[in-house]
C-alpha cells in the first residue's frame, strides 16, 4: 500500500509521453493511441469486476453500447449538449447494471457467465433492431464533438485524444485508490473464496452488484467518448466480440493486477490495427493467444513477467 | 441440565430435509455462557448441516435459532458473523494467494471497518496470528501451508472477528495425537482467556472427553442423548449408535 | 386461423427438437463437468459448413452428409477436450469457460475469414417437396427433422438409461469421486461424452441448415437457446433436453405471431430469467 518511489517514476515518464503524444507522431496513430486509451479505461473497470471480484462477465460491450447510443440519441436526436447527455446516459447505465446486476449476481460461477452473455447478445439485438432509435445496420451518423468549454474546443483529433488521456489518468488514479486500500483486500478475498468471505462478515453480494456497476460505469463513460469522437455508431461495433475481446485483455494482460489489463488492452489494440490489412488475421490470432494464456500463463503478461523475476 | 443457568444460545425444533431425507430432526438445545461444547454422532447424523442452519448458509424448514435473546434464523451469513458467532469449515477454506498476515488482515477489516487504521489491524492480526502459533509464518503464501497450519490460518482470521461463540467443524481431523491435545489446550485458552462460548463437532473423542463439559449427541438427525462426559460414555443409546464400539472417556 | 395455429404448433416443436437436440450433448457435459461448453457453438457453426459442402459442392445425397457432418462434429468435439478441456479442468470451471468461449470466438472468426460473412443458401430439391398435412402446408424436410430428431432423443435416452456405458456417464455426473473408487474410467466417459455432444450438435446444424442458410454468426443464437433448454429442463436430463426444448421452441413460435416477431429471441432471455430465480435445478434436474 506504499507506492514504491519508482513505480510513481514509471508512473509520470509514461504520462509525459501520452500527454505530448500527439506533437510526434501522425493524427492516424494519435487516433489509435485514443482507442486504445478507451479500451484501457474498459478494461481496468472489468479488472475490478474479473481480477478482484471473480465475477467473470460478458456484458461489458453491451454497456458500453448503451452509454454510446444513450449519448449519441440525446444530442443528435434531442439536441442536448454533450455536457448534458454524458452524466446522463452514464447514469442510465448505472441504474441498468444495478437493475441486472442484483438478480444476476445471485448466480454463481457458469450461470452468471452465460446470463451476462446473453445479455450482451440481447443487447446487440436491440442496437440492430430498433433502427428508428439506433439507425440499425445503416448505422448512426452526424454525432458531434462535445461542445467547446470556454477556449478548449473538441472537434479535432488531437483535443479528443487529450479528452479521453485525461478521463482516463482520473478513472485510474480513482481505481487504483479503490483496490489499494483495504476494499482492495476485501474484493480480493470474495474473488478466492467468497463463502469464507460471507461467514467472516463480508457482505459479498453488495461488493459483488459495487463492482459490477463501476465496472459497468467505466464502460458506459467510455462508451460515451466513442460516441463523440469516432462520430459514427454501428451495431456489430457492439457484438459479444466486443465483450470478448475485452476480457481477452484483462487475461492477457493478468487479471488482478489494474496495470497489467491496460498494458494488454494498449497491445492488444495496436496490433490490431496493425494487421487491419490482414483481417482474416486478427481476431483469431487472439482467440489463439487467449488459448495459450489459459494453458500456460493464466496469470498474463504480468504473470509472465513476474515468473522471470522469480515469484 | 440444560435450562439452568443462563443460556446465550439455543436452537429449538430445527428441522431441515433434502427431499426425502431428514438431515436434521426436530433439534432442540441450548449453551450456557462460557460453556464448551460437543455435537457428536456417526457420520451423516447431521452435525455439519445443524452447524449451516445456525450460521445461515442453509434455511430450516421448521424451527428457530436464537441467540442472546434474538432470533436469528435464517439470516444471511455475513449477518450472523456479525452478530458475534463464528465458524470453521468440516473441509478448510482459506484465502489461497493470500500470506497469513494478509488473510487474517481481511478479517480484522471486516471486524473494525474498510476506515479502521492500519496500526490498530496490525495489532489485531499480530494477536491473532501469535495466539494460533502463527508468527513465523506471517509472510508464506497459505496456499504454500500445511492442512494444519492452513486450520491454524482458517482459526486466526476467525478469532480477529472477535465472536461471542465459535463454531468449529471438525477442527482436529487430521491431527496426530500431539497436535490434538496442542489444539485442545489452546481452545481451552480461547475459551477462558476470550470468554468465547465453543460449539465444536468432533470425531476425535480423546479431544471431546478432555476439552467439553457438555455434549450432545446426534443420530440420523435426531438428539439421541445430552449430558456430562461421564453420562455420555455410559450412556446406552449413544453406545448403541456407534456400533458397541463404546466412547472412551479420557 | 386454424392452420396458422397448426403451422406455428408445427414450426414450434421442429424447432424445440432442433434446440433440444443441441441440448442432450451440452447438459450431458455440463452436468459431468459443471461447464457450459460455448464451443458446441463454434461446432454448429463449422458443421453447417460441412454441410455446404457435402450437398452442394460434393453432391452428397443429404441422408449421407448428415452422418459426415455427425463425424466432423464429434471429432472436433473430443479434440477439444482431449487437447484442452482435459488439461484446464484441475484448474476449475472458470479457465475452462473462458476456453470454451475462446474457442467459439476462434472458431467464429475463422468462418469469417475462409468463407466471407455472406450467407451460403443450401438447399435439398428432393426434400423441398410440399405436402399437405392436417390442413397446413409443409415440407417433406421438416418430416425428416421430425423423424431423425425424435428417433436421436429415442436411442439417446436408451442409451444413457440402459446401457452400462450410460450408466457410468450418470454415476459421474452423480459424484466423480465416487464413480473413479468404483472403477469407472473417468477419461473415457469424458471422451463419449464429448463425442455424442459434437455429434448432436452437428446434426442439429445439418438438420436446419437447409432451412435457413449457413453463415458464420449462425451459431451464437442456436447456442444460447440451447443453454436455456439445458437450464429449464434440468442438468443431466435427456427427457429435460426434450421437453424444455418443445417448451421453448412453441413459445418462441407463437410468441412471434401473438407478440412480437422482432423480439422473439428475448423470449429465451426471460424463460432463462424465471427459471434462475424460481427453479434453478429445472424441471427434471437433479441438484
Amino acid at each position: 500500500m506504499l507506492k514504491l518511489p519508482r513505480e510513481v517514476i514509471i508512473f509520470i515518464i509514461i504520462l509525459a509521453i501520452l500527454a505530448t503524444l500527439p506533437l510526434y507522431v501522425s493524427p492516424y496513430v494519435t487516433f489509435v493511441a485514443a482507442i486504445a486509451l478507451l479500451y484501457a479505461m474498459v478494461v481496468a473497470g472489468y479488472d475490478v469486476l474479473l481480477g478482484y471480484t471473480g465475477q467473470l462477465a460478458f456484458c461489458q460491450g453491451a454497456f458500453y453500447g448503451i452509454g454510446a447510443y444513450t449519448s449519441a440519441i440525446l444530442t443528435v436526436k434531442y439536441g442536448w449538449s454533450f455536457w448534458q447527455a454524458l452524466p446522463v446516459s452514464v447514469l442510465l447505465v448505472a441504474l441498468i447494471s444495478a437493475a441486472v446486476g442484483y438478480p444476476a449476481l445471485r448466480l454463481r460461477g457458469a450461470y452468471f457467465a452465460v446470463t451476462t452473455f446473453y445479455l450482451a447478445h440481447f443487447m446487440y439485438l436491440i442496437f440492430l433492431n430498433e433502427v428508428s432509435l439506433t439507425g440499425g445496420p445503416l448505422g448512426f451518423k452526424g454525432i458531434r464533438p462535445p461542445e467547446p468549454i470556454g477556449p478548449l474546443s473538441f472537434e479535432s483529433i488531437e483535443s479528443g485524444y487529450f479528452l479521453i488521456l485525461v478521463s482516463f489518468v482520473i478513472i485510474y488514479l480513482l481505481l487504483r485508490r479503490l483496490v489499494n486500500t483495504n476494499i482492495g483486500y476485501v474484493l480480493r478475498s470474495i474473488a478466492q473464496d467468497d463463502i469464507l468471505a460471507e461467514s467472516i462478515g463480508i457482505n459479498t453480494a453488495m461488493y459483488k452488484l459495487l463492482a459490477f456497476v463501476i465496472s459497468a460505469v467505466i464502460a458506459g463513460y467510455a462508451g460515451v467518448l466513442y460516441a463523440h469522437f469516432f462520430r459514427l455508431l454501428h451495431p456489430t461495433t457492439f457484438s459479444w466480440f466486443l465483450s470478448e475481446m475485452v476480457v481477452i485483455m484483462t487475461l492477457v494482460g493478468g487479471a488482478g493486477s489494474l496495470i497489467g489489463p491496460i498494458l494488454g488492452a494498449a497491445i492488444v489494440t495496436f496490433i490490431l490495427e496493425l494487421l487491419r490489412f490482414a483481417p482474416e488475421i486478427r481476431y483469431i490470432s487472439w482467440a489463439i493467444a487467449l488459448l495459450a494464456i489459459l494453458m500456460f500463463e493464466p496469470r498474463g503478461l504480468i504473470g509472465f513477467i513476474k515468473r522471470l523475476k522469480g515469484r | 441440565m440444560q435450562e439452568k443457568g443462563n443460556y446465550i444460545f439455543r436452537v429449538m425444533n430445527l428441522t431441515k430435509s433434502f427431499g426425502k431425507l431428514i438431515a436434521v430432526n426436530d433439534l432442540s438445545f441450548a449453551i450456557n455462557e462460557g460453556e464448551r461444547a460437543a455435537i457428536i454422532g456417526p457420520n451423516g447424523a447431521g452435525k455439519t448441516t445443524t452447524f449451516n442452519l445456525i450460521t445461515g448458509h442453509l434455511k430450516p424448514d421448521k424451527g428457530i435459532v436464537e441467540f442472546y435473546g434474538k432470533n436469528i434464523t435464517g439470516l444471511p451469513p455475513h449477518k450472523i458473523c456479525r452478530l458475534g458467532i463464528g465458524r470453521t469449515f468440516q473441509i478448510v477454506r482459506y484465502f489461497p494467494d493470500f500470506t497469513v498476515f494478509e488473510h487474517v488482515l481481511v478479517g480484522a477489516i471486516s471486524r473494525h471497518g474498510l476506515r479502521a487504521p492500519i496500526d490498530l489491524l496490525k495489532r489485531q492480526v499480530e494477536d491473532a496470528i501469535e495466539k494460533v502459533g502463527l508468527s513465523a509464518k506471517r509472510n508464506t503464501l497459505v496456499r504454500n501451508l500445511t492442512i494444519v497450519d492452513k486450520k491454524r490460518v482458517e482459526l486466526a482470521t476467525a478469532l480477529t472477528l472477535k465472536p461471542k461463540l465459535l463454531l468449529l467443524d471438525e477442527l482436529m481431523a487430521g491431527l496426530n495425537p500431539a497436535e490434538v491435545d496442542e489444539c485442545v489446550e489452546l481452545l481451552k485458552r480461547i475459551n477462558e482467556e476470550d470468554k468465547i462460548t465453543l460449539i465444536v463437532v468432533e470425531h476425535v473423542m480423546r479431544a471431546v472427553m478432555k476439552l467439553c463439559n457438555h455434549i450432545i449427541v446426534m443420530h440420523y438427525g435426531k438428539k439421541i442423548a445430552e449430558g456430562t462426559p461421564m453420562e455420555i460414555a455410559t450412556n446406552k443409546a449413544v453406545i448403541e449408535a456407534y456400533l458397541g464400539e463404546g466412547v472412551p472417556y479420557a | 386461423m386454424e392452420s396458422l395455429i397448426l403451422t406455428q404448433f408445427f414450426t414450434g416443436i421442429i424447432l424445440g427438437l432442433i434446440y433440444g437436440l443441441m441440448a442432450i450433448g451440452l447438459t450431458m457435459i455440463w452436468s459431468i463437468t459443471g461447464l457450459p461448453d460455448f464451443s458446441q457453438g463454434g461446432i454448429y457453426i463449422i458443421c453447417g459448413y460441412v454441410t455446404y459442402w457435402s450437398l452442394i459442392l460434393l453432391k452428397i445425397p443429404y441422408l449421407l452428409a448428415l452422418p459426415i457432418a455427425a463425424l466432423v462434429g464429434l471429432s472436433l468435439s473430443v479434440a477439444f477436450e482431449r487437447l484442452i478441456y482435459s488439461r484446464l479442468r484441475p484448474s476449475g470451471v472458470l479457465p475452462c469457460l473462458l476456453a470454451a468461449i475462446a474457442l467459439f470466438f476462434l472458431l467464429e472468426n475463422l468462418a469469417i475469414a475462409f468463407w466471407t460473412p455472406k450467407p451460403k443458401m443450401i438447399s435439398v430439391p428432393e426434400t423441398e417437396i410440399t405436402i399437405d398435412l392436417f390442413g397446413m402446408t409443409t415440407t417433406y424436410h421438416r418430416i425428416l427433422i421430425l423423424i431423425i430428431s425424435i428417433t436421436l432423443f429415442v436411442i439417446v435416452h436408451f442409451f444413457v438409461k440402459y446401457t452400462k456405458i450410460g450408466m457410468a456417464i450418470r454415476a459421474v455426473a452423480e459424484d466423480k469421486e465416487v464413480a473413479e473408487l468404483m472403477g469407472v474410467d473417468t477419461n473415457k466417459i469424458y471422451i463419449i461424452t464429448w463425442a455424442i455432444g459434437g455429434a448432436l450438435t452437428a446434426i442439429s446444424s445439418a438438420l436446419i441448415s437447409p432451412l435457413y442458410a449457413v453463415w458464420p454468426g449462425m451459431g451464437t443464437l442456436p447456442l444460447l437457446k440451447a443453454l436455456v433448454v439445458v437450464i429449464l429442463g434440468g442438468f443431466g436430463s435427456v427427457i429435460g433436453a426434450l421437453i424444455g426444448g418443445l417448451i421453448l421452441g412453441l413459445v418462441e413460435a407463437f410468441g412471434s405471431v401473438y407478440v412480437s416477431a422482432a423480439y422473439q429471441h428475448g423470449f429465451a432471455f426471460i424463460i432463462l430469467l424465471l427459471t434462475l430465480s424460481l427453479r434453478p435445478r429445472g424441471l427434471f434436474g437433479k441438484r
